[in-house]
């Protein structure tokens, strides 16, 4: 028996995905938990909400014009204990989110577990579920 | 013949080193322990009050996401079950896709005790002849009977059954339910479970602030030998609130059209 770095490879790689189940009440396999992104971008709407809040963010593409990202996040009351509350954020603030992607290609996405996250323009930084 | 196995050695190292590094070393720990299925080892004896759970507890480790046991740890299932199970479209698990028919996406109570799979705190009130348990998922609650009664006979299925339990000395409170009903699944990698379901749990205050928990379903109608589940922890949370959490449809509707169904692939 030798040791095959691909082997190796395919091992971390599903250990990594075994470690970090994205959770959301509605199942995780819409989401590229594989390959998480960043995305800045001026926020259109918060909504804090059941099952799940969610961000809309306006981001630029290539070619500058703005398409609406929808990126749902945990529940208003996990956010709670991970010091956010309903007015974090707001219509306009700028923001860089961390997030799974939809494997489909369509601007939605998962930002929560311990990987999520918010970065404002200041600097500040709320986590979606520090544990 | 040496090489080979030193780099065997050095593989597994890695390996397991990643592991640890990637999920972070408590929580690799406990998972290890629970996935192991060994009894949980002795621990610091610490001033727990006697016969009392009172407090808000959370299940440690990634759940929400977990089966109620392992795939290869589920007894075999009757016929009956089967095409339950076939029907069964999760989104979690080795069967899990986008889109699916789990009932709690139409805000069918989660049930139990899938409740019990949640990331979410719940709580324990006690009170003259009962035991509340209170979860904030759902905003659920149910009593669970400590005065001496027996379970029903014939009881009116439930989605969270009936329930009655024991101190078994001071730091064990066993519970037994029934009453189910069979429409919920016993996690979110779906399973089914008929109305012959009966629940055992042992709730065992190993220190202060922790509970270990046990969980066996019997149902013979649905499974050919009774599903012992992994031992899980649950950890004490002073100062936490168990906020309102209400699967509300208009709320659910709305996150289906706009988050749901577009990240759904198109058939």
């Amino acid at each position: 028996m030798s040791f095959k770095p691909a082997r190796f490879a395919v091992l971390i790689a599903v250990l990594w995905a075994a470690c970090a189940p994205v959770w959301a009440h509605h199942g995780n396999s819409a989401y590229d938990e594989e390959h998480w992104i960043t995305l800045s971008g001026s926020v259109t709407e918060f909504v804090w909400s059941n099952p799940h809040c969610q961000i809309f963010l306006d981001v630029k593409d290539s070619k500058g014009a703005a398409v609406n990202w929808a990126i749902e996040s945990q529940s208003p009351g996990i956010l709670k204990r991970n010091n956010w509350t309903r007015t974090s954020v707001k219509p306009g603030d700028q923001i860089t989110i961390t997030l799974a992607p939809a494997k489909n290609g369509a601007p939605v996405g998962f930002s929560g577990n311990t990987t999520g996250k918010v970065v404002f323009a200041d600097g500040r930084t709320l986590k979606m579920d520090i544990r | 013949m040496r090489t080979g196995l030193l780099r065997l050695l050095i593989g597994t190292a890695a390996v397991l080193s990643a592991a640890l590094i990637f999920s972070g070393v408590t929580r690799a720990q406990s998972t290890a322990q629970n996935i192991s299925g060994k009894q949980f080892p002795a621990t610091k004896p610490a001033p727990a009050p006697k016969r009392d759970l009172s407090g808000v507890w959370q299940l440690e480790g990634d759940i929400g996401a977990a089966p109620i046991a392992p795939d290869a740890q589920i007894p075999p299932m009757t016929p009956w079950a089967k095409t339950r199970f076939d029907a069964e479209k999760p989104g979690y698990g080795a069967r899990g896709a986008a889109g699916g028919n789990d009932p709690i996406l139409q805000c069918d109570p989660i049930g139990f005790p899938r409740i019990m799979m949640m990331p979410t705190p719940q709580e324990f009130v006690q009170a003259p002849g009962r035991v509340l348990q209170f979860w904030e998922r759902e905003h659920e609650w149910r009593p669970i009977w400590i005065d001496g009664r027996p379970l029903p006979e014939d009881p009116d299925p439930a989605w969270f059954g009936y329930a009655i339990g024991h101190w078994e000395g001071d730091y064990t409170l066993v519970v037994e339910s029934t009453g189910f009903n069979e429409k919920t699944w016993l996690s979110p990698t779906g399973y089914p479970h008929s109305e012959q379901m009966r629940i055992l749990e042992r709730y065992t205050r190993i220190d202060h602030d922790t509970i270990a928990y046990d969980l066996t379903i019997m149902d013979p109608t649905a499974y050919t030998k009774p599903i012992v589940t992994p031992h899980r922890i649950m950890k004490l949370r002073p100062g936490t609130e168990i906020p309102e959490s209400t699967c509300v449809w208009s709320q659910e509707n709305e996150f289906t059209e706009r988050i749901r169904n577009p990240a759904t692939p198109k058939k």
